[in-house]
């Protein structure tokens, strides 16, 4: 099994889309998912990178397996649904605190999924890598709109900034809540790939100083040293 | 699901260990290589032999053998049971007490003094699998009690037991597994893992001990396997991360224990087998009163209350056997890559191999080609396999068997496509696309003839545009079986070029067998412009014997083209030259190839030889004699054939005049004089046997073309002079003709004449009007002369002038150290010119700017009048 260098978690209540995104993202389609069981994790490839995305359960009963799952978590991906003004709410009372046993320098995304059903613009998005069978599939259920949105992008802004607040940043040297605020649908692959490739973008440095930590061996390097040594002998002449 | 990972094969029957005591149950088991121990609830604990028998059929049993059963003395169940082999001790846990058994005679180990090997008040312990302590002949045991919350380490050794650490819990904690110095506890409301040498404890989840009893099970190296909320197998590491996903157990779980890749667990009534890799249930086993399950040295072993039974696990093999038969490739490759590191490499690349053609060729039964292509790729699949499923593509010489046991179950493609025409030609589509993209890497290498041939078949077969392709480029394809297959699809175009590739020889038979198909004797539509096709071969063709036996052919055929075999053949290569005088004779019989190609060697190649030219000159006046004779003579033919001799005769001063003299006509003989130079003769041939007077004007203009004007002149007057003495001498209408075309050339070519000598010559009788625009010319170009001499000479003076007047003001001083202004090189003779304001100038320079200068080139040719 590769070793993963670097984890994502998505967190959000029961219902949200959890998988449906990651499905999207990683399969390219929509499909029916059933309630997940404990957890479910996926590999992706990033470059010479292994990111794993932790899909994690939204029921209640499991609950209290959130904060190991983000224990050493580089990047959390807190999903609501825009059509459910509870689910924005849950994620305030019940899963920031989870995010406690993650890195000190985690990131943090409010997502609010299924746009489609509030936002003609990301009805009508089509996803440019989904096949057409896929599609047409998908398209059957397409059902004109409206359902009434009950999260404004004002409320995930504020959202985001208490999340930074509890967390103790500073707002001016974390990243901005413009960047970091997302309204993705899982079922048309609106937005779905800008928040993943932006995250994976955003974790990059994280890996980057993981492998260096993980470099930095105990061992003593004597060619290292001669260089060292070398450059000192150099200096100091005349 | 189902897959088939494990069996369940009794071990011990109930007879066996308690005849027909109905109320004994067993509580504990312990193995330890072939020694089972089993603790009971009657404080005994019992000693088998267990043997593995594999049966004729393949089949795994046990047969176990009793060896003692001894009574603990404390009338309580035995708890647990765990071997010390390295101390021959079993270690057990009765009525709280841990103490120590001898392996094979299973006394007590008695106390020594000042130490104890018996601990009290205890509720679990656990041994360290993977003790950070190196010592063999201790195990390191991690130990609860039963009232305090604390976790102690002890060491076990022979006769005694050491404690070494303790570390106390914020709970009570009722499960433990140990790994280095981590603990991975079950306290009341959550899993924690415990650090016990340096106290650091990490929380892991919360889960009600109460309610379900937790499980702690080490999995592997700082890896435990624990129960969660909601009936799941949750993975965690010494860190307290997760790295795997969880599995999903029923609530009720009893035990669970990992046999890689499988996590399988007890309940009440399954065992329930999921994989690691995937986290899918794969296997269910119906087991009644489980109890217990536990695996000891990678071996499975379950326990209802009477009896024991070994979960044996399938040959790796044969699961993932079961797996294709069942067309579950993704599953099949996804055990074979994630057993990899439990298989030796070379074998494993051995399996993963043959796995990956077999789920390529299951993909291939369902028409997924692209998956099926990958997977052949990356299985790197003897490309023969595939093409052995289509009747007779591999050649008969082919030494190919396929591999046994076989890849597939397809007996041919028939047999797959089950008789649907769709289904053939898309898998022969991919066939062709397959082999296209293989026959050029590495998987060819050894049967690129196979792999050749197949796809010239298929090429033929489909009617596909790389069938050229294919055989125009480097290929080996086998003669023996592409012959009759293009014969039969009448690829017969295809068919030369596979003989030209093959062998040179044979390239006789290519061009013969295009012939056919040119003539219709053969039907074969790749090319319409076959015939052209031919001669461009045979123009481009090194063996010179083909060429002479071919072109004959394709000069009958159109000789204009024919001839292009001669006429376009590449110049300076290597390959054999032609000789001009062999292609010539050969050309004997069609004379319009003969000319052509003559006409090649003379114009286009300006090949300086008498004999070509002469040759062609002759060809030209035959042609133009030929036409002549014909009644009605074709006027425009005619025309363009004369034309083309008199070109011919005028450009050209290689051909044998005389030669020609005799069989030519008048005009043509003109030119002919005209070449001899005999003029006089030309211009009476042309004006009075012919009377073609705009030809005796050309021919003026063309005998004197790069001569200086006073040649020009006399040329005119030599035909000015033919036409007034043709004038004198004839009578009537006749002469009318003469005075006229004199009267014309005068007044056309005026400024050629010299004007007094005209009409010095001009009959005395002839109107002024009539040569009006030849006098005028003639006064203008007069007048012109004396006016510019005029300007000349004023010029000339004033130049004189100047210089007397320099000359007059001061001298000229040229000394060595002086430069010429024309040249800028210094005087070293006297002799200088000066030029107006007193310039001195070298003698010779001056001579060459005269030379050069406009006025005097103009003065040259002083057709414009002022």
């Amino acid at each position: 099994m590769k070793k993963p260098d670097v984890k994502v978690v998505l967190l959000g209540d029961m219902n949200v889309g959890k998988t449906s995104l990651l499905h999207r993202y990683t399969e390219r389609k929509f499909k029916d998912t059933i309630s997940t069981v404990g957890g479910a994790f996926y590999l992706k490839q990033w470059g010479p990178y292994n990111i794993s995305i932790w899909d994690t359960a939204g029921r209640e009963q499991f609950h209290g397996l959130g904060s190991m799952y983000c224990r050493g978590a580089a990047a959390v991906i807190l999903i609501y649904d825009v059509t459910n003004w509870q689910s924005l709410a849950e994620l305030e009372e019940r899963f920031l605190s989870l995010t406690d046993t993650a890195n000190h320098d985690c990131i943090y995304a409010v997502v609010g999924n299924k746009a489609d059903l509030t936002d003609p613009k990301a009805q009508q998005f089509q996803d440019p890598d989904e096949t057409s069978e896929d599609r047409a599939e998908c398209e059957e259920g397409r059902t004109e709109p409206q359902l009434h949105k009950q999260v404004p992008p004002e409320d995930a802004v504020s959202f985001y900034e208490r999340i930074l607040r509890y967390k103790g940043l500073d707002e001016k040297s974390s990243l901005p809540a413009g960047k970091m605020c997302f309204e993705t649908s899982a079922k048309t692959g609106y937005n779905v790939d800008t928040l993943f490739e932006a995250l994976f973008d955003l974790v990059l440095p994280s890996i980057l100083r993981k492998r260096n930590e993980n470099q930095v061996s105990p061992t003593v390097d004597l060619e290292e040293c001669r260089g060292a040594n070398n450059k000192r002998a150099r200096s100091s002449c005349c | 699901m189902s897959v088939k990972a494990f069996e369940l094969v009794p071990a011990v029957e109930r007879d066996l260990l308690m005849g027909d005591k109905a109320r004994i149950n067993i509580e504990c088991i312990e193995c330890c290589g072939k020694h089972l121990y089993m603790g009971t609830n009657d404080c005994f604990i019992h000693h088998f032999l267990l043997d593995e028998i594999t049966t004729s059929k393949g089949k795994l049993s046990y047969s176990a053998q009793k060896l003692l059963h001894k009574y603990l003395g404390l009338k309580k169940p035995v708890a647990e049971l765990r071997a010390a082999s390295a101390l021959e001790r079993l270690i057990v846990l009765c009525d709280g007490i841990v103490f120590l058994v001898d392996m094979v005679t299973l006394e007590t180990v008695p106390s020594v003094a000042g130490g104890g090997a018996k601990i009290r008040g205890v509720n679990a312990f656990t041994i360290n699998e993977n003790p950070v302590n190196g010592d063999p002949f201790c195990v390191e045991m991690g130990v609860l009690s039963s009232k305090r919350r604390t976790v102690q380490i002890y060491m076990v050794y022979e006769d005694r037991v050491q404690l070494v650490k303790e570390v106390t819990t914020p709970e009570q904690p009722c499960a433990v597994s140990l790994d280095g110095y981590f603990l991975c506890l079950a306290l009341a409301t959550q899993y924690i893992i415990l650090n016990y040498n340096t106290g650091a404890s990490q929380d892991l989840f919360p889960y009600n001990s109460e309610e379900r009893r937790p499980i702690v099970k080490r999995i592997g190296r700082e890896e435990f396997l624990l129960a969660a909320p909601g009936g799941l197998g949750m993975f965690a590491n010494a860190q307290g991360v997760s790295q795997r996903a969880p599995v999903s157990w029923s609530e009720s779980v009893i035990g669970a224990a990992v046999c890689f890749p499988y996590v399988v667990a007890l309940d009440e009534s399954f065992i329930t087998v999921h994989s690691m890799l995937d986290q899918q249930l794969k296997q269910t086993l119906s087991f009644r009163d489980g109890h217990i399950l536990q695996d000891f040295e990678g071996k499975v072993i379950l326990a209802s209350t009477k009896a024991v039974y070994v979960l044996t696990p399938l040959p790796l093999e044969r699961q993932i056997q079961d797996l294709l038969d069942s067309h579950r490739v993704e599953e099949a490759l996804v055990l074979t890559e994630g057993a990899q590191r439990n298989i030796p490499k070379d074998k494993f690349q051995i399996l993963h191999r043959r796995i990956l053609q077999q789920a390529g060729f299951i993909q291939f039964g369902q028409l997924q080609f692209l998956e099926a292509k990958e997977h052949f790729r990356k299985g790197q699949l003897d490309v023969r396999e595939l093409i052995s499923l289509y009747p007779l593509l591999l050649p008969a010489s082919s030494s190919f068997t396929r591999c046994h046991p076989p890849l597939h179950e397809f007996a041919d493609l028939n047999h797959l496509a089950q008789g649907d025409l769709e289904k053939v030609l898309r898998c022969k589509k991919f066939l062709i696309s397959y082999l296209g993209e293989v026959r050029s890497i590495e998987v060819a290498n050894g049967c690129r003839e196979d792999i050749d041939t197949a796809l010239l078949k298929l090429y033929a077969e489909q009617d596909h545009d790389s069938l050229l392709d294919l055989l125009a480029s480097d290929n080996a394809c086998l003669l023996a079986d592409s012959v009759p297959c293009l014969e039969k699809y009448h690829k017969y175009f295809a068919l030369g070029l596979l003989y030209h590739h093959n062998d040179q020889d044979s390239a006789a038979l290519q061009v013969c067998l295009w012939i056919r198909v040119v003539d219709g004797d053969l039907q074969d539509s790749t090319r319409s412009d076959l015939y052209e096709y031919i001669v461009d071969f045979l123009c481009f063709c090194s063996n010179l014997d083909l060429v002479w036996k071919y072109a004959d052919w394709a000069l009958r055929k159109d000789p204009t083209v024919g001839v292009h075999i001669f006429t376009k053949r590449p110049a300076n290569r290597d390959q054999s030259e032609l000789n001009p005088d062999d292609v010539i004779t050969y050309l004997g019989k069609h004379s319009q190839a003969l000319l052509l190609y003559l006409e090649h060697l003379v114009l286009e190649r300006k090949t300086q030889k008498e004999k070509f030219h002469t040759h062609l000159a002759v060809l030209y006046l035959e042609r133009v004699v030929s036409l002549l004779s014909e009644s009605p003579a074709d006027e425009e033919e005619l025309s363009r054939a004369r034309e083309r001799l008199q070109a011919m005769l005028r450009e050209s001063d290689l051909y044998r005049v005389h030669f020609l003299l005799g069989g030519i006509s008048l005009c043509e003989r003109a030119t002919l004089h005209g070449k001899l130079g005999e003029h006089d003769k030309a211009l009476h041939v042309l004006v009075h046997e012919l009377r073609d007077f705009p030809s005796a004007e050309a021919f003026c203009t063309w005998a004197s073309y790069g001569q200086d004007s006073s040649y020009r002149q006399r040329l005119f007057h030599l035909l000015l002079g033919v036409y007034l003495d043709g004038n004198e001498l004839a009578v009537g209408g006749d002469g009318g003709d003469l005075k006229m075309a004199a009267v014309d050339l005068l007044n056309r070519h005026g400024e050629v004449f010299d004007a007094v000598r005209v009409l010095r010559l001009l009959p005395e009788g002839w109107s002024l009007q009539l040569l009006r625009p030849f006098l005028g010319r003639a006064i203008r170009a007069s007048m012109h002369a004396c006016r510019t001499s005029q300007i000349a000479l004023g010029l000339s003076r004033s130049e004189n002038l100047q210089l007397l007047h320099d000359r007059r003001k001061k001298p000229i001083i040229v000394s060595e150290k002086k430069g010429c202004h024309l040249c800028h090189n210094t005087f070293s003779e006297p002799d200088v010119l000066c030029l107006p304001g007193a310039v001195p100038v070298h003698t010779h320079c001056v001579a060459q700017r005269v030379k050069d200068s406009p006025t005097k080139r103009q003065l040259t040719n002083s057709s414009n009048h002022t």
